[in-house]
């Protein structure tokens, strides 16, 4: 792929993949800016090339994701997966116009996926890719995040109407 | 597919939410500058050296003076040669043109 296709491509997909960033840096709209010129410099230095055109979107969250990891890591604020909590009691009060809050109340991987299939339209196949896990544990982790990301919108929505 | 049409419907609104955020604007390669400043120094230290060590082919030294020998007679009716020195030539008769006339 040339420079010139490979500047068109990523330019299509700026958007989401800044707010992909953003989404993996746990909304950290800096640390995400940082993230994705990270990511565009790996990608026209050559340290990361897409093989496949047609799985660039998969491609680019993939580097995405794994620049956010190091840089979290660096900034301290990397929660490992052994660290990041099955959430078991939901929280006293949900603000059900916090979107970013109520995904954050979700553990890292669920929110992932959960992320890549409803609001960047992939199929859980390819947030698995992006993941670099098994089909089989992304389908577990996307279940259980519809399930708990369920009743927290429901417990929001209770609250809003209690609250009217 | 309830469960799928209320988060479909959450993240619905997050992306309109989402809408107002600002987006970094896309880095655009510059394109490469010539600095001419460089060129033009250069191109103008190469014109100062050559000007200070160019040096001048040197000219043929123009002889300070004609030395003119001419054999004359004396008046004990002897030859001698009278040497002179000038710095030009007035006439100019050639060593064997009394043998046109004479002989």
């Amino acid at each position: 792929m040339n420079q010139k296709t490979l500047d068109l491509l990523l330019k299509s997909h700026h958007r989401e993949a800044y707010l992909w960033a953003r989404q993996c840096c746990g909304f950290d709209s800096e640390l995400a800016k940082d993230v994705l010129q990270l990511t565009y410099l790996k990608i026209l230095e050559g340290k990361a090339k897409l093989n496949d055109p047609a799985k660039a979107k998969t491609w680019l969250f993939s580097i995405i994701r794994y620049t956010a990891v190091d840089e979290l890591r660096k900034v301290g604020k990397l929660v490992s997966l052994d660290e990041s909590p099955e959430l078991v009691d939901l929280p006293d009060t949900v603000d059900y116009t916090d979107y970013e809050g109520i995904i954050k109340l979700l553990p890292t991987m669920q929110q992932q996926v959960i992320l890549m299939v409803f609001y960047h339209q992939l199929t859980i196949e390819q947030s698995a890719e992006v993941l670099q896990i098994q089909l089989g544990t992304a389908r577990t982790h996307y279940a259980r995040g519809k399930k708990k990301l369920k009743e927290l919108i429901l417990k929001s929505q209770t609250e809003a109407n209690h609250g009217k | 597919m309830e469960n799928d049409e209320l988060i479909e419907s959450f993240f619905e609104e997050m992306k309109a939410n989402d809408q107002n955020l600002e987006i970094p604007p896309f880095p655009e390669k510059q394109p490469k500058k010539i600095n001419w400043i460089i060129p033009i120094g250069i191109a103008a230290s190469l014109l100062l050296a050559g000007f200070l060590f160019y040096e001048k082919a040197p000219e043929p030294e123009v002889p300070a003076e004609v030395i003119i020998i001419t054999l004359e007679e004396g008046p004990n009716q002897e030859q001698q040669f009278k040497i002179t020195e000038s710095t030009y030539l007035d006439t100019w008769e050639s060593s064997t043109s009394s043998l046109l006339t004479e002989f």
